[in-house]
Parts: C-alpha cells; sequence; structure tokens
C-alpha cells in the first residue's frame, strides 16, 4: 500500500482534487461577481437620476455705483455682462471678476434706463426702455474666438433699432420685449394711465403696429405682462389678480380671448416657460403658479392652473426662466430665490444672496450657472448643477400634467422635434406593455407548452416522443430576430387579411376536437389495439385539417354576412377598438414561440423524471392513465413545471428583438390585444443610440434596465425557492 | 440451509391442492417480451383462494413476470405479446369486456421497492378508493383506518396521517404500501419481493402481516428467499427458466420435492 508509487499516486490525487475545486469555486464566484458588477453599474448608471440641484457660489464682486438693469453670460461660462441704468454695458471675466471691456449706448445727459427686457431666450437680444420713453433694441454678442488654441470671448454690442414709445405724458410702468425667430420684434408696455400699449414690428412687410389695449381690460389695473416667443399670445395680470388672454398673432387686429381670476392677490410677475406654452405666474401674496391651455368638455382652450409651487414669503418681483429646460426661478421682495422645476412641480432649491432686494438675475444659456445682483450692486455668481431636473420619482412612476395634454397621464415620449420639446417619462407604459406582452405570450404558450410536455412524456408513443422533443428543443435555438422579422413582416398581415379566418377557426376546432372524441368510441377494439399507445392524439390530426379546410371556406361567406364584409372594419365601428396590423395577439404569438421551447423542455424533463414506481403503483391501485397523470405524475413533477413556467416568464419579459419588431412599439396603456405595447427591452434597445451619454434619457434606459434586471431577478429567484418548496413537498422519491 | 428450511416447515400443515378453491388459473401461458425471447413458457399453474402462494426460482426464471400478468401491469411495456389464458375467478383476464382499472382493483400489487406517493399516509390509503369512485369522506376514513389496521400500521401511524408518507421508515412504508393496496378492497393481493429491500425486523413484522392477511385474501408472493417461503405460504411454485417445474403445498415440496431440479434448487446447488 505504502510504496513510493502509490503515495505519488495519491498525492496527485489529492492535488488534482485541490485545483478542481479551487477551478470550479472561482468560477461560481466568478459568476456572482459579474452578476452583482453588472447591478451595480446600472445603479451607478441610474443612480444620478436621485440627485437633488445643487448651487455652489463661485464669487461676489460689486459691480459699480450705477443700478443694474440686465444681465447675461456666454455659453462657456468665462464671462458676463451687466448694463447699468446709465447705458454702460461692462463685461468682465467670470474668474477674475475683472472688467476686461465696457460698451455703451449712448444716452442723453440726464436719460436713464428703466426697463430692460431680454427679448429671446436663444441669444442675448434685448429692448430697454428709459425715462425719457426712448426704446432702444440692441443684440450682445459674445463670440468665441480661438488664438494660439486658446478660446477667448469677444463681446460685440450692435444697435438694432431706436425709437420713441409715444406715452402722452404717463411714465411707464412695465416693459416687455419678444424677438422671435421671424425677426417680429413685439414690444408691449403699460403706463401710469393703465394704457396697455403694443408695438409690432412685422419683419416680412417690415410694418409697424400699434394698438391700445386698454379698453378690453374694465380699468383693473395691469401689473404684469407677458408675451409668448412666437409673438401670439399676450397675458396680462392685474391688481385683483385676474389674468386676460390676448390673441395678438394678427398683428392688425390683437383680440381678447378670455379672462378669468387666478386669485385674490395681484399678479406681480409672469414669464412664458421654455417651449411658449406654460406660463408662470407670480402674485403678491407670494403664491407660484403654472398655467397652460387645455380643451374643456366644449372644445375650447382654456388656461388652466396646473402646477402649484411653494410659496414666497413675501410678494414676487421677477421671474426668470431657463432656455434649456423647463426650470425658472422666482425671486420675491425679500430677496430670496426659489427654482422650481414646471413638469414636476419639484423645488430644486431655494437661496438668497444677501438679506437685500434682488434687482437682476439671469440664467446662463445653459442653464448651469445663475448670475443675481443685489440692491447694493453686489453680483454673484453660482454654479448650478441640476442635470437630471425633469426625472423625479414622480415623472417615472405617476401620472404627470404634461403641456398640451387633457389631464395628467402616465407618457413615454423621450424626444421630440425640437429643443423646445417637454420630455415624459413615465416608466409605466414601458412597465405595463412588458406585462401586457408576456401576459399574452404566456396565455399562448404556457397551456400549449405544458399540455405537450404532458402528452409527450405520458401518452405519446416512445418513436414520436423521440422526434418531437428534438424538435422542440432546436426551436428554443432560433434567433429572435428572424421570429421578430417573420412575425413583424409575415405573420402580421397574413393575421390582418384573414382575422376572420383566425377567429373561426379557433372557435370550430374544438368542435371538430368533440367530433374526433366522439367518432373514437365508435373504432373496433381491435384495431385500437393495434395502434401504439399515444396514438390517439394522432388521430386527432385529420380532424384539424378538416377544421381548417371549413374554416377557409366559410370564413368569407360568414365575414359577409355577419361582419358587413370586413370584420377589421366591424370591430372598429361596432366595438369602437381599431385593429393595428402588429398587435399583442402577434407578439404573443411570436413570443409564444420563444418560449414554448424552454418550458416544452423543462416541464418534459421534469414530467419524465417522475419515477416509474410512482406511476406503477397508481396504476397498479386501478387508476386510469389520466388519473395517474392528473394525482401522481403532475402533482410530482409541479415543482420542475412551475420553474418551467417561471424562466419561459423571465424569457418573455427579457425578450427584445421580436417585441421590437412585431409591437409597433406603442406606449400606450391598454389591454386590448388588438393594439400594440412598448416594452422596455425594445425601447432600451431603439433608444439607446439616440441618448446622449450621462444625459436623463441615458440614465432613465439605465433604470429601465436595472427594472428589467431586478424584475427578472425575482421571478428568477421566486422560480428557485417555490420551485424547491414544491420539489421537496411533492418530488421527494 | 436445508435444516433451516425443514424446521420452519415443521410446524405447516400439511395442504392438498384438490381440495382448494382456485382463484387464479393460467392455461398454457407464454409471454414474450421480445418476439424472439420467450419469458414464460406454457405455464398452468392453479392458485387456491385465500391461501398464500410463494413463487421461488432463481433470477430472471420467470415469477415476476408470470407475477405481473396477473394484474395486467405487463401491458405497459411495448412490444410484449402474450399467448395462452389467465383466468381469475373463471374470467378471463384479457377478454375485450374486463375493464383493466377493475382488474387492478381487483387484483392489488406491492411492489419490491416501497414506493408510496409523495403525499400524506392518509392520502396514500385513500388514493385507491378515490380513484375507484369513492369521494365520501366518512367512508374514505373508514377505508383507511380499516386498512391501516390489516396492514399493522394504524397504532404507529394512527396520530399523523397528515404527515408525508416519505417520513415513515422503510419498512413501514413497505406495510403503507400494502395497506394502500388493502384499501381497494382487494381479491387478491400480489407481492413482488415485498421485503427484500428490508432489515430482518421489518421483514418479520411484514411477513406477520401477511401472515393474517391470509384469512381475507388470496396473496401471491415472489420472492428469492427460500426460507421466507417456506415460512409464510402454503403452497409453492419452483420455477426455471421460463417453466413451472413443480408446484405443491409448500411443505411437500420443500421437504419431498418430485423433481430433481427442485431439489437441487432448495438445497442450494445452484441459485
Amino acid at each position: 500500500m505504502n510504496n513510493p508509487e502509490n503515495i505519488k499516486h495519491k498525492k496527485r490525487v489529492t492535488r488534482n482534487n485541490k485545483i478542481a475545486s479551487y477551478v470550479i469555486s472561482a468560477g461560481g464566484f466568478g459568476i456572482i461577481l459579474s452578476i452583482a458588477a453588472i447591478l451595480l453599474f446600472l445603479v451607478y448608471k441610474s443612480y444620478p437620476l436621485s440627485s437633488d440641484a445643487n448651487l455652489e457660489k463661485i464669487s461676489t464682486a460689486s459691480s459699480g455705483k450705477n443700478k443694474v438693469i440686465l444681465m447675461g453670460m456666454d455659453r462657456f461660462q468665462e464671462i458676463n455682462y451687466s448694463l447699468s441704468e446709465n447705458g454702460e454695458i461692462s463685461f468682465s471675466s467670470n474668474s477674475s471678476r475683472k472688467v476686461f471691456s465696457v460698451k455703451n449706448i449712448d444716452l442723453e445727459e440726464n436719460e436713464r434706463i428703466i426697463f430692460a427686457d431680454k427679448g429671446s431666450l436663444r441669444n442675448e437680444t434685448f429692448a430697454l426702455i428709459t425715462n425719457l420713453n426712448r426704446i432702444i433694441t440692441a443684440e450682445i454678442k459674445m463670440t468665441a474666438k480661438y488664438q494660439n488654441d486658446k478660446r477667448q470671448i469677444v463681446p460685440s454690442l450692435e444697435i438694432i433699432e431706436e425709437f420713441k414709445a409715444d406715452s402722452s405724458g404717463f411714465s411707464i410702468k412695465n416693459f416687455i420685449f419678444t424677438f422671435n425667430e421671424n425677426s417680429d420684434r413685439i414690444y408691449s408696455w403699460t403706463d401710469s394711465g393703465n394704457n396697455l400699449n403694443l408695438r409690432i414690428f412685422g419683419f416680412d412687410d417690415e410694418e409697424i403696429f400699434q394698438h391700445n389695449l386698454s379698453g378690453f381690460m374694465n380699468s383693473d389695473e395691469i401689473k404684469s405682462c407677458a408675451v409668448n416667443h412666437s409673438g401670439e399670445i399676450l397675458i396680462c395680470g392685474t391688481k385683483t389678480g385676474e389674468l386676460f388672454w390676448f390673441d395678438i398673432s394678427d398683428f392688425e387686429e390683437p383680440e381678447l380671448i378670455d379672462n378669468w381670476k387666478a386669485g385674490e392677490s395681484e399678479i406681480t410677475a409672469m414669464e412664458f416657460l421654455l417651449g411658449d406654452n406654460s406660463l408662470v405666474t407670480g402674485d403678491g401674496k407670494g403664491f407660484v403658479s403654472v398655467w397652460f391651455p387645455v380643451r374643456n368638455s366644449e372644445g375650447v382652450q382654456k388656461f388652466n392652473r396646473i402646477h402649484k409651487f411653494k410659496k414666497h414669503q413675501r410678494s414676487v418681483e421677477r421671474i426668470f426662466v431657463s432656455s434649456r429646460n423647463r426650470t425658472f426661478m422666482t425671486i420675491d421682495a425679500g430677496g430670496e430665490i426659489i427654482l422650481n422645476y414646471s413638469t414636476t412641480c419639484h423645488t430644486s432649491l431655494k437661496f438668497r444672496q444677501s438679506q437685500k432686494k434682488v434687482v437682476s438675475a439671469s440664467f446662463s444659456p445653459k442653464s448651469d450657472a445663475i448670475l443675481v445682483t443685489d440692491e447694493e450692486n453686489s453680483t454673484g455668481i453660482y454654479t448650478l448643477d441640476d442635470k437630471h431636473p425633469e426625472v423625479s420619482f414622480k415623472t417615472l412612476f405617476n401620472k404627470v400634467w404634461y403641456e398640451g395634454y387633457p389631464e395628467p397621464d402616465f407618457v413615454w415620449q423621450s424626444s421630440g422635434g425640437s429643443d423646445e420639446f417637454e420630455p415624459k417619462m413615465s416608466l409605466i407604459p414601458l412597465i405595463f406593455g412588458t406585462l401586457k406582452g408576456t401576459f399574452y405570450a404566456m396565455i399562448f404558450s404556457v397551456p400549449l407548452a405544458i399540455l405537450a410536455a404532458i402528452y409527450v412524456s405520458q401518452f405519446a408513443p416512445k418513436k414520436f416522443a423521440l422526434i418531437v422533443k428534438p424538435t422542440v428543443e432546436i426551436m428554443a435555438a432560433l434567433p429572435s430576430v428572424v421570429i421578430g422579422f417573420l412575425a413583424g413582416l409575415y405573420f402580421s398581415p397574413l393575421f390582418e387579411k384573414n382575422l376572420m379566418f383566425l377567429f373561426f377557426f379557433t372557435a370550430i376546432l374544438p368542435v371538430f376536437f368533440l367530433f374526433a372524441i366522439i367518432s373514437w368510441k365508435y373504432i373496433p377494439e381491435e384495431k385500437k389495439v393495434k395502434l401504439p399507445g399515444g396514438s390517439e392524439m394522432l388521430y386527432v390530426i385529420p380532424f384539424a385539417v378538416m377544421a381548417f379546410i371549413a374554416a377557409s371556406f366559410l370564413s368569407i361567406p360568414i365575414e359577409n354576412t355577419f361582419f358587413g364584409g370586413n370584420i377589421n372594419q366591424w370591430f372598429y365601428e361596432v366595438l369602437d377598438t381599431k385593429y393595428d396590423q402588429r398587435n399583442s395577439l402577434v407578439v404573443g404569438f411570436a413570443l409564444g414561440f420563444a418560449v414554448i421551447p424552454i418550458i416544452f423542455t423543462i416541464s418534459e424533463d421534469a414530467l419524465s423524471n417522475v419515477p416509474k414506481s410512482l406511476t406503477s403503483a397508481a396504476l397498479a391501485l386501478g387508476a386510469s392513465r389520466w388519473q395517474t397523470v392528473k394525482r401522481i405524475v403532475i402533482p410530482a413533477a409541479a415543482g420542475g413545471i412551475f420553474s418551467a413556467i417561471m424562466l419561459g416568464l423571465g424569457r418573455a419579459i427579457g425578450e427584445t428583438m421580436i417585441v421590437l419588431m412585431a409591437t409597433g412599439n406603442t406606449p400606450i396603456l391598454e389591454m386590448n390585444p388588438f393594439n400594440g405595447f412598448r416594452a422596455m427591452s425594445a425601447t432600451i434597445a431603439v433608444e439607446i443610440p439616440e441618448a446622449p451619454v450621462d444625459g436623463s434619457l441615458y440614465r432613465v434606459l439605465f433604470l429601465t434596465a436595472l427594472l428589467l434586471f431586478v424584475f427578472t431577478f425575482i421571478i428568477n429567484s421566486l422560480a428557485a425557492v417555490i420551485g424547491d418548496k414544491l420539489r421537496k413537498k411533492y418530488a421527494r422519491f | 440451509m436445508v435444516v433451516n428450511i425443514k424446521s420452519s416447515l415443521s410446524n405447516l400443515q400439511q395442504n392438498d391442492i384438490q381440495n382448494e378453491k382456485i382463484i387464479i388459473e393460467t392455461r398454457n401461458l407464454d409471454f414474450y417480451y421480445t418476439s424472439e425471447k420467450k419469458s414464460l413458457i406454457n405455464v398452468n399453474i392453479q392458485i387456491p383462494e385465500k391461501k398464500v402462494t410463494a413463487f421461488i426460482g432463481p433470477s430472471g426464471c420467470g415469477k415476476s413476470t408470470l407475477l405481473r400478468n396477473f394484474n395486467r401491469m405487463n401491458d405497459l411495456i411495448p412490444g410484449i405479446k402474450l399467448e395462452g389464458q389467465i383466468l381469475i375467478e373463471g374470467q378471463d383476464i384479457f377478454d375485450k369486456s374486463v375493464r383493466l382499472e377493475d382488474l387492478r382493483k381487483k387484483v392489488g400489487m406491492v411492489f419490491q421497492k416501497s414506493n408510496p406517493f409523495p403525499m400524506s399516509i392518509w392520502e396514500n390509503v385513500a388514493f385507491g378508493p378515490k380513484v375507484n369512485g369513492e369521494t365520501n369522506s366518512g367512508t374514505l376514513n373508514e377505508m383507511v383506518e380499516s386498512a391501516l389496521k390489516q396492514a399493522d400500521l394504524w397504532k404507529e401511524v394512527k396520530d399523523r396521517l397528515t404527515d408525508s408518507a416519505l417520513d415513515l421508515s422503510g419498512g413501514q412504508q413497505q406495510r403503507l404500501c400494502i395497506a394502500r393496496a388493502l384499501a381497494n378492497k382487494p381479491d387478491i393481493i400480489l407481492m413482488d419481493e415485498p421485503a427484500s429491500a428490508l432489515d430482518p425486523i421489518s421483514t418479520g413484522k411484514i411477513e406477520e402481516t401477511i401472515e393474517e392477511l391470509k384469512s381475507n385474501y388470496t396473496v401471491v408472493i415472489v420472492t428469492h428467499n427460500m426460507q421466507q417461503a417456506a415460512r409464510v405460504s402454503d403452497y409453492t411454485a419452483f420455477m426455471m427458466v421460463g417453466e413451472l417445474i413443480e408446484f405443491n403445498d409448500t411443505k411437500t415440496l420443500f421437504t419431498t420435492p418430485e423433481k430433481k431440479l427442485t431439489e437441487e434448487y432448495i438445497t442450494g446447488r445452484f441459485g
């Protein structure tokens, strides 16, 4: 026993054993680690969505003695400018705060600027009005120039027009300027005589129109105005808290559309948000609201109060709007600044620069910085870090009232035609879509696969089973692209064309099966004995063929007689459901194809693995074959069948190509089998190439992936745990 | 070995097949698993009612095959062929009018390896009556209790009828299988080496149970163990290579066998 040869051999066996166990455990740990790593990566990518806005003060500096009227910054956050009441525009560097250039708008000696307003969110075109009622329009350009590979921002000033506002002795109280893409310039101002004046320069025919709209307003004192950037809507707020909506798209003939009470307090400030739809108003009591027009039950557009925001302690004085998204800041008389996001109704920040009143503020062009100047001419620069304001738990999982929608809803529409588009990223339609697709796939595939597995394992002739099982297993190897392609491009039109046939065939197939069962009884026993066991099923096939033939002959006459010749039309007219070509039935069918092999193979194995001794025992007790299957085989295989269904479910949930190609990808929330859906997996596949890296959509897609991961993880774990329990209970043999 | 058998035979009384009522009879029975190989050759046997009949013989002699034909369990195997007749209570069991389920209800079976269903003890015993149409729970309870009592298991399990049958010991499981067969109220119980996988104590209990059963049932038992055959059976059939060599009352067969082959086998010269 202990000769050297033997000892050597033993050592080698021990060593190999050790190596094998190390390799195997390393493999196991590797798998667990990689799954954990995927999970962590998904969390890491989607976690920033939950981060709140962050404001960081870079510096404050005094900007001279004159009152600051208007401010702005270049898009690289390198320089800023401030326009003082004496017409002096000083450009200073953000980092050193040193003034490096001063440009002047020529004013008369005792002339002072009283208001200035930027006309657009796209550039730094502004108009100002002086105490001498002179209106000057100008544009500041801050162009980036590169010298020796160093960026330098070169400012320039261009005066666009200059005219005298006719105010017949009244002093100007409000002034707003709008400059749109068509280069129309719209000026509106109110004066101490409660006149609302409108001057429009129509660029196309270079005409000027002047209107006094005070007559519409029942002598209520106007406190604030706003004109949207396309120059179609003018809204005025009054002292009594009423809002007046004018349509000014016809330059020659402004028209009062509607007026309504917004609150008890005077409307002190208002501004249109990016996208020209939503109007932010602030009132004397500090309430801030967002309004946009919604069609009411009579089909008339009315402004509705959509969101209410955190209340200011003092009256709201100024509102500034981001040019990037639906962020806006409201500033009250006490100098408190609140940053809100319209869609989410979320207040992201609340801060004050000092105890002093704020005279001017501005977002940087990319909304990544804020400029604030207070009464004492101290100007602060803040960087704003709010990367994903449009996404919150509420927008992802709750109903949100989006611009232009009649009511709050779950909507997925991640991108639109323009930069002003309001992203709608509710995951509910996607989750619903995934569940809907899975549901239809499962009701199609589970009965089919499990009954087939029972038949093949328990009843079918051995030779037949030996052919069927590998064939079905090969089905599992079909690439889902191929199935999706077939479903989307071949089966969808085929189904649509032969809808009546499909319905009719499904309806008469059981009837023909019944015929088969009845006629089976009339076959003499001697002949039955000669047939191999389980061939009853094969006997049914001719009846299925007969049903097929009957359906193909009868479906057209039936369609003509009962459904007016076109069942699709009939569905639409009588049942008010539209039959989409790519719908959930097609997907259920195609997805079923992908799922059936999994469920079939695993259940078949489970059923075949029920020991012969159990079935023999049941048969020996006088149980029929079906009783044996029902009472012994299926319960004993229940764990395996359950696992099979859950694995199939996991596959259906995660399946991408089939749902992508065969659903039409419409993110709607309807259980109707005749229309499509948009699944989470398909959304990721379709939209990830369009999503800018680290943008909100990008992260939301990662969150979707995370959800999908969690879904399948839970399902697979449930499958393991419950399957195990069932096995312990029924399958200890 | 021979001494042992003889000692266990000493307290057996002599039986006479002429005086017995016959319950199972085979006539010129040939049986093929495949068309080439005959597994039973011209077997003619008459098994008396309410007695214990043992089939002995070396491995592969066809004793289990013969047993399994009595409740047509061989029907499950594809490719089999059977010629001749098997009559149970005078009825040809391969006749078209015989429902397989009824036959198996009448002819219960206990297998070599205990095979309780993965269900509770109660469910196991009630399985037979249930599949044969009994639904009344009171009746089922009575049937379960009576079957378990007959199988000598009642005392051990009466307080845990809802426990899984798989928690029972090996011997208990086999007695449960006997109870399960009894619950169908069969006339005949076929036992295919029922104690071969059990320890001596459990085997003893099974044998006691068989002893008690014979007043009410016909028991046909296949066994490898000649002592067991000698201990429990009234009649013994010795088979070899598919043929029935000798069938007689147990005492006669073991003490004065007519055939030389039988004597050689029971004295341990082969087998």
